[in-house]
């Protein structure tokens, strides 16, 4: 893998033309093909900071390199081809009479040759899975598909990069697992992936790495092993970590946090066999 | 002499009450669409469409929501448009230079588009014409090469409403046309929609500021090119918005209308 | 832009009832379209003038609305000054040409016409936000309420209102996303850029609204909209005295008005 990060923030500051700085100097580097997951209460800056990867933000001091460019003089539109930004509610975008015209409409836009777009489109069709679907109007698809096709739209520009913006707020189960592993397959494909989230099991089971943003700063940037682990410093940020963790803390589990239910168990299984008989409960 | 009728004590049952004066409804259509309509017309004003330097400063969305009104919210467009004209002088107060009656223009927009639409041409022509006395009543209106100015959208207007034929292709194209049909009813429907807005415009401006030939006549084939490039915009949004409807089953004018 | 929102403050005006505010709208207005002599409706400026610094409005705001309809002014201005066919002459500028109807010189009753428009339209202008901004919302609704407009109209005003913030946030939430799309920016000077872009708002902003409008309609029956009992308010206003004193004396006012315009005074000759 490179050593140059893809993604690199030096000394980002944004303040809204109302006067709120969101930002206060933030360096991150984010390496190609890591999955990241941004955490954080309300107004810490979260989405401020995700929107100036694609452009839509502005540093009002700072700088933004992807790929070792400085994006500063970059369109959105340019930049789109490179950061791909989902959206949470995928009914903001989608407008056009079928899945496919709603594909081709941005790459038409983006001015991609004919022959190449065509192309595009059945590729980003297949990958989602919505070759079936191709002739829908989305306003009939169930909400997983608009999402799905969502994701399409944006897949087809082909960017290396994506960001996730709250993909499983307001979903119920099963339409949150189809998201994660639309995103878990972008990730296998080598992408970038950045996931703006509330949920704690998302970030616990999926994410490389996370980084927890208060007030406009990053309060904790580590593997999720090692965020959970910091108890204080989690209930200090309004945060909980997931409830597997926390059953395996207040049980009296010490080490690297523990993310998920089979690595529960397996310490469970391991200090069961492990304990004296007298000391079993 | 007959024996009373013994049901003549009893009341009469009462009335059935008819869709369009249901409850949660104003001329057919939910209350809460009609307020979303009214809510989404004030947002608009602050979106600029055309960048036409003019007589009433930027042309914004909403306009182009008012040719397309009546299609989708029938004779309730009327008041649709009305509700979001008033607050959107409230809060914008540098619309246009008629304070608060601007919102009359955009009234009448919908108001006969919707009627029309709805099958009451009657008395959406009985408005059109009202409209177009109203202009012809002013002295002004007779200054030389002044007949050009309600030309030609509103002959257009006129024509789709009183042709019987066209009226009623244009009504069975926007609900179960498709493709180069729809387009075509959705276009006539939006001209409609929007010489009625203009129209009244005129009107009261001319009432309001006295204004003379020499405004009107040069400045009327820029405004002919900006009131069609409105209306090409309009049907654009009107086709997609239309069949979004459709297809999504959502409530729409064209579910109250009376068969055509 | 500036907005003509509610000021509160303690004055005169922001403590008459609203139906007294609109009747004195109503009559302002209809006399700045009754009289076209710039000294008449000079008189009626001042009056709007007074009551807008007895009442505290900021004439900043006032300012602004001059600033942006100076252009549009200047139009009027001009073309009642050229061609307004009076008999007085005041200023010759050329020779009559006949093609454009001017007949070279400027009458002293298009200067005064002229200048009579322009003051029309800043009555018409500056009057509104007199009442907006010494009336808070619902005491205005309920002003419209008591002089008989029906009250689904009312409902559907505050309804908007109260939908309005949300969908101002959506908008900007689906221009945003469709942004990242590579639709064009909506300020492109392109008209097809622009087209595409409107659509691209328009629609997704439109059937989205519709379709959470579901639930808005649950709630506006559940609360018994259009149940045919009359119903109540929380909010009560009441006419006082001076109230009604200024409502008869805008009446008269009105009726002096047209009166006079009737014995042709107020307008030029």
């Amino acid at each position: 893998m490179d050593n140059q990060p893809v993604i690199e923030v030096n000394n980002l500051h944004h303040t809204y033309p109302n006067g709120v700085q969101a930002l206060h100097g933030i360096d991150l580097r984010i390496s190609s093909g890591e999955y990241i997951a941004v955490v954080g209460q309300n107004g810490s800056g979260k989405t401020t900071l995700a929107k100036h990867l694609n452009g839509l933000l502005k540093p009002s001091l700072g700088q933004i390199k992807i790929n070792g460019i400085d994006i500063s003089p970059m369109r959105i539109s340019e930049l789109s081809r490179i950061v791909g930004y989902v959206f949470q509610n995928p009914d903001d975008m989608l407008f056009c009479n079928s899945v496919e015209e709603e594909i081709s409409f941005g790459l038409k836009l983006m001015g991609f040759e004919q022959s190449e777009k065509q192309e595009r489109v059945e590729k980003s069709l297949k990958r989602m899975g919505l070759e079936q679907l191709r002739d829908q109007h989305p306003f009939t698809l169930s909400l997983g598909d608009r999402q799905r096709v969502a994701v399409a739209c944006i897949l087809a520009i082909t960017p290396r990069i994506f960001v996730f913006d709250e993909p499983t707020t307001g979903q119920d189960y099963f339409g949150g697992q189809s998201i994660m592993e639309t995103i878990e397959m972008l990730h296998a494909d080598g992408c970038t992936i950045l996931i703006i989230t509330h949920d704690m099991r998302l970030v616990a089971e999926q994410a490389q790495r996370v980084i927890v943003m208060n007030g406009g700063r990053i309060a904790i940037d580590a593997p999720p092993g090692e965020a959970f682990k910091q108890l204080d410093l989690l209930e200090k940020l309004s945060l909980r970590a997931p409830q597997i963790t926390r059953l395996s803390q207040l049980l009296g589990w010490q080490g690297e946090a523990l993310l998920d239910v089979p690595g529960f168990c397996d310490w469970v299984e391991q200090s069961w066999r492990t304990q004296d008989e007298a000391k079993r409960w | 002499m007959t024996q009373s009728n013994p049901t003549e004590n009893l009341q009469a049952p009462p009335k059935p009450v008819r869709n369009w004066q249901a409850r949660g409804r104003l001329l057919g259509m939910p209350i809460a669409i009609v307020s979303i309509w009214a809510a989404l017309f004030v947002a608009a004003s602050a979106v600029p469409a055309l960048p036409v330097p003019g007589m009433t400063g930027m042309i914004t969305m909403n306009t182009i929501m008012t040719a397309i009104s009546g299609a989708v919210l029938g004779p309730a467009a009327g008041v649709a448009n009305m509700v979001g004209a008033i607050i959107s002088t409230i809060l914008f107060p540098f619309g246009s230079f008629f304070g608060l009656w601007g919102a009359l223009t955009v009234t009448m927009g919908g108001l006969i588009s919707g009627l029309l639409f709805a099958n009451k041409w009657k008395l959406a022509g009985l408005l059109e014409v009202a409209l177009l006395v109203a202009w012809f009543v002013n002295p002004r209106a007779w200054q030389p090469w002044m007949w050009i100015v309600p030309l030609p959208y509103s002959l257009v207007t006129l024509l789709v409403i009183f042709v019987s034929p066209l009226r009623r292709w244009m009504r069975k194209q926007i609900l179960t046309g498709s493709k180069a049909g729809l387009w075509a009813g959705v276009a006539l429907i939006a001209t409609v929609g929007h010489s009625a807005e203009f129209m009244t415009s005129n009107v009261m401006t001319n009432y309001m500021y006295n204004l003379t030939w020499q405004y009107w006549v040069p400045t009327w084939p820029y405004w002919v090119g900006v009131d069609t490039v409105t209306i090409v915009m309009a049907t654009v949004v009107g086709v997609g918005i239309l069949s979004g409807l459709r297809k999504a089953r959502l409530i729409q004018a064209a579910d109250i209308v009376p068969a055509a | 832009m500036v907005g003509a929102s509610y000021i509160p403050k303690k004055s005169f005006l922001h403590h008459l009832d609203a139906r007294v505010k609109l009747a004195i709208l109503f009559v302002i207005l209809t006399l700045a379209l009754t009289f076209s002599h710039p000294v008449y409706i000079l008189v009626l400026l001042a009056v709007v003038i007074l009551a807008w610094a007895s009442a505290g409005l900021p004439f900043d705001f006032l300012k602004t609305l001059v600033k942006y309809f100076t252009g549009i002014a200047v139009l009027i201005f001009a073309i009642q000054v050229l061609f307004y066919p009076g008999e007085t002459p005041l200023l010759k500028i050329s020779a009559p040409i006949a093609t454009i109807g001017f007949s070279g010189t400027i009458s002293q009753e298009g200067v005064l016409f002229g200048a009579a428009m322009v003051l029309r339209l800043v009555v018409i202008m500056a009057a509104a936000p007199l009442l907006i901004m010494t009336t808070p919302l619902s005491e205005l609704i309920l002003a419209l309420v008591k002089i008989r407009i029906p009250y689904r109209f009312a409902f559907i005003l505050t309804t908007a209102m109260s939908l309005l913030p949300s969908l101002q946030n959506r908008a900007f939430l689906i221009q945003q996303a469709q942004l990242c799309r590579g639709v064009g920016d909506f300020e492109n000077r392109n008209l097809l850029v622009k087209l595409k872009a409107s659509a691209s708002l328009l629609v997704p902003l439109i059937l989205g609204s519709f379709r959470d409008s579901q639930v808005l309609d649950v709630a506006i029956s559940s609360r018994a909209f259009g149940a045919p009992t009359p119903r109540t308010y929380l909010l009560e206003t009441h006419l006082r005295t001076i109230d009604v004193a200024l409502l008869i004396f805008s009446a008269l006012a009105l009726i002096a008005g047209i009166t006079l315009r009737m014995l042709n005074l107020g307008i030029i000759r």
